[in-house]
């Protein structure tokens, strides 16, 4: 089988843009089979199984086909130890193959619960709401409606719900899961005509928290199955739980039994977090980290970060990162040096035109100086200045910077950047415009 | 005369051990550990501009780990993939995988998915800098030395002063000089690199 995927990969490799053909196809393996008109394909992860499955395993048939010169089966499956097998709560469904199927991944993550979840102005009400469900499922709201932007802790409060009930009713049958993966399943159980079992697991769970369901905009398919999956447990006392990034009648693509339906129970919002709220989340997560952290960090931190919680966190890291890395104590100082990049990330591509145009405006010249073959000082300093900056700030050749200055040699250039490197060390004035100039530029 | 195309060529394979850090000594520090299955976090994403090495550190960080899941540019994936790495990073929250991602800009100025690129900013987010002209050089020397050629310091400041300063043209030219110099049975000299660069200008003018 060696031989054949060597074939295959060499066709491959001439057919895909070789980003796709290293990411997905090139850490496939071959592994032994017990049916020799099969081939079978590991993955070294999850990731890549199921891309392969969705996108290339038709095409790699055809190839193993040509190539063998008979019909022959695909198979792709997750290399061994090559994650963490599936917990056996999580294998309430099997499929009959020997990859587990898609059904059986579950799950919540055990991190996520109402005690981590921090409250405030923004959230209180979703999280009193989802407290009540996770106390009384299928009693109170059914559904519930959590809705709110991204990153602003939908998906944690959710999988705390989960939990708790897990943590009560250690027989519930809970399933969570993302609606994309929802959609994925209908399709597959579409081709492989197994309606009955998806039938028979969604309509069997005792909490059904569905996350991001705006995916399902426009998947008529996938909106019938779920219609039904919703009167059954309705019907039958259980409980579902529904995230969106907007609310029900604002969803676009959905049907209107639907939307309808969404609005039966209750619909809370989650809000982006005040500041104060962004303090405690910024705490909290180091006290989780089992890290002390000043109130001044934190408040330096949630100052700056406003967007979502997920950013928020993404900083905190970023900072004890950085002070493990550079052996350095927490100080507000550090966490200013180690969110440099995030605070100015409209440091992108910096263009010769750009600093030009900056050097020309700061010392009050007009552009046309910048090429123009006058010596006086007054213009051939902020022209040297510009020429140096160039040369620190983009990635641009001497001779193309020359160019760019009114068709200069690249000598020329050369001559500008060193007499600026000299006299940015005997003239603090230039110094600090040089200074100022690189700060504006780099934004 | 004979052509010598100045090709863009992979230099040495990426390692972490040939990644010359420059001021990207953390970022490598910490993809290392990703790679090695060390990091407490699952997730890195590494932004800069083309040649300031994010693909030498995930190729690198792939040959390290193959079951590191990895994707590069992540600006061009399109709706399936951006599907796959939303997941993948989900599924390594959950289940502490790794995920190591690169692309051209910081994760708010993707244009991705809301819901993948505040993903991305959840982890480990690094600016890779581009080296500085005295890294650079360092570079050129190092890589020299691989290829088993000696460049004098006037030709490594001769290149850097006349040629685009990014690493992948460098090593593009540093192939090529190499080429040229095994053709010619000539050392590297100040000459050779005036003739071997003048000869790439010339059959660059003729396409």
């Amino acid at each position: 089988m060696q031989n054949l995927w060597d074939a295959c990969l060499r066709r491959l490799e001439q057919e895909l843009p070789a980003q796709q053909f290293n990411t997905w196809i090139r850490p496939l393996a071959p592994e032994p089979s017990v049916d020799a008109n099969t081939l079978v394909l590991a993955a070294p992860n999850r990731f890549v199984l199921e891309l392969v499955r969705e996108r290339f395993a038709g095409r790699i048939e055809r190839l193993a086909a040509e190539a063998s010169g008979r019909d022959l089966g695909l198979r792709v499956v997750l290399a061994r130890g090559a994650e963490p097998a599936a917990k056996p709560a999580q294998s309430a469904l099997r499929g009959n193959g020997e990859v587990p199927s898609i059904l059986e991944r579950a799950r919540l993550n055990r991190e996520f619960t109402f005690d981590n979840f921090v409250t405030g102005k923004a959230n209180q009400l979703a999280r009193a709401a989802a407290v009540q469900v996770g106390e009384n499922p299928g009693i109170s709201y059914n559904p519930l409606f959590v809705y709110g932007g991204v990153g602003l802790g939908k998906t944690h409060l959710v999988q705390a719900i989960g939990n708790h009930v897990a943590d009560a009713r250690p027989q519930a049958r809970i399933r969570y899961i993302h609606a994309e993966q929802y959609v994925t399943d209908v399709v597959r159980a579409y081709q492989q005509k197994s309606f009955d079992e998806f039938k028979r697991y969604y309509h069997s769970l005792d909490l059904l928290l569905i996350d991001d369901i705006q995916f399902f905009s426009n998947k008529g398919r996938t909106q019938e199955e779920f219609f039904y999956a919703f009167n059954a447990l309705v019907e039958a006392h259980k409980q579902i739980v529904i995230t969106c990034d907007t609310y029900p009648k604002e969803i676009a693509g959905m049907e209107e039994r639907l939307i309808s339906r969404f609005g039966w129970g209750l619909t809370v919002a989650i809000e982006p977090p005040e500041l104060e709220m962004r303090v405690a989340i910024v705490l909290k997560k180091a006290e989780a980290e089992s890290v002390q952290l000043s109130e001044e960090i934190a408040f330096f931190i949630a100052q700056h970060i406003r967007s979502n919680v997920r950013e928020l966190e993404g900083a905190l890291k970023k900072v004890l990162a950085f002070a493990r890395f550079s052996g350095r104590e927490l100080s507000l100082e550090l966490a200013k040096e180690a969110l440099r990049d995030i605070l100015n990330v409209a440091s992108r591509q910096i263009s010769v035109e750009g600093i030009q145009k900056t050097v020309a405006e700061y010392f009050k010249l007009k552009i046309a100086d910048m090429h123009s073959k006058k010596r006086s000082r007054n213009v051939a300093r902020p022209r040297q200045v510009a020429m140096a900056l160039a040369k620190d700030l983009t990635q641009m050749s001497l001779p193309e910077i020359g160019e760019a200055f009114g068709n200069r040699d690249h000598t020329t250039v050369l001559h500008a950047c060193r007499t600026i490197a000299t006299l940015r060390k005997q003239d603090t004035a230039l110094n600090r415009d040089y200074l100022v100039l690189e700060q504006v530029l780099k934004g | 005369m004979e052509q010598l195309p100045l090709e863009i060529t992979a230099a040495a394979d990426p390692t972490f051990e040939n990644f010359v850090p420059g001021s990207n000594a953390e970022a490598l520090e910490r993809v290392r550990s990703l790679a090695a299955g060390r990091l407490r976090e699952e997730v890195i994403y590494l932004w800069g501009e083309p040649g300031s090495g994010r693909t030498h550190l995930l190729r690198a960080a792939a040959r390290a780990n193959p079951s590191l899941a990895t994707a590069d540019d992540v600006a061009r994936l399109d709706a399936a993939g951006q599907q796959a790495l939303f997941s993948a990073i989900n599924a390594a929250r959950d289940a502490h995988g790794a995920v190591l991602a690169a692309g051209d800009a910081p994760p708010a100025q993707l244009a991705l998915r809301d819901d993948l690129k505040s993903r991305l900013a959840w982890g480990l987010v690094y600016q890779l800098r581009p080296l500085s002209d005295a890294d650079k050089a360092l570079h050129l020397r190092a890589e020299a030395a691989r290829r088993g050629l000696e460049l004098a310091d006037e030709v490594v400041w001769y290149l850097l002063n006349r040629l685009p300063r990014d690493l992948p043209r460098l090593n593009a030219t540093l192939d090529l000089l190499d080429r040229y110099s095994l053709s010619r049975q000539r050392h590297i000299t100040l000459p050779l690199v005036r003739e071997a660069l003048a000869s790439v200008d010339g059959e660059t003018r003729r396409q």
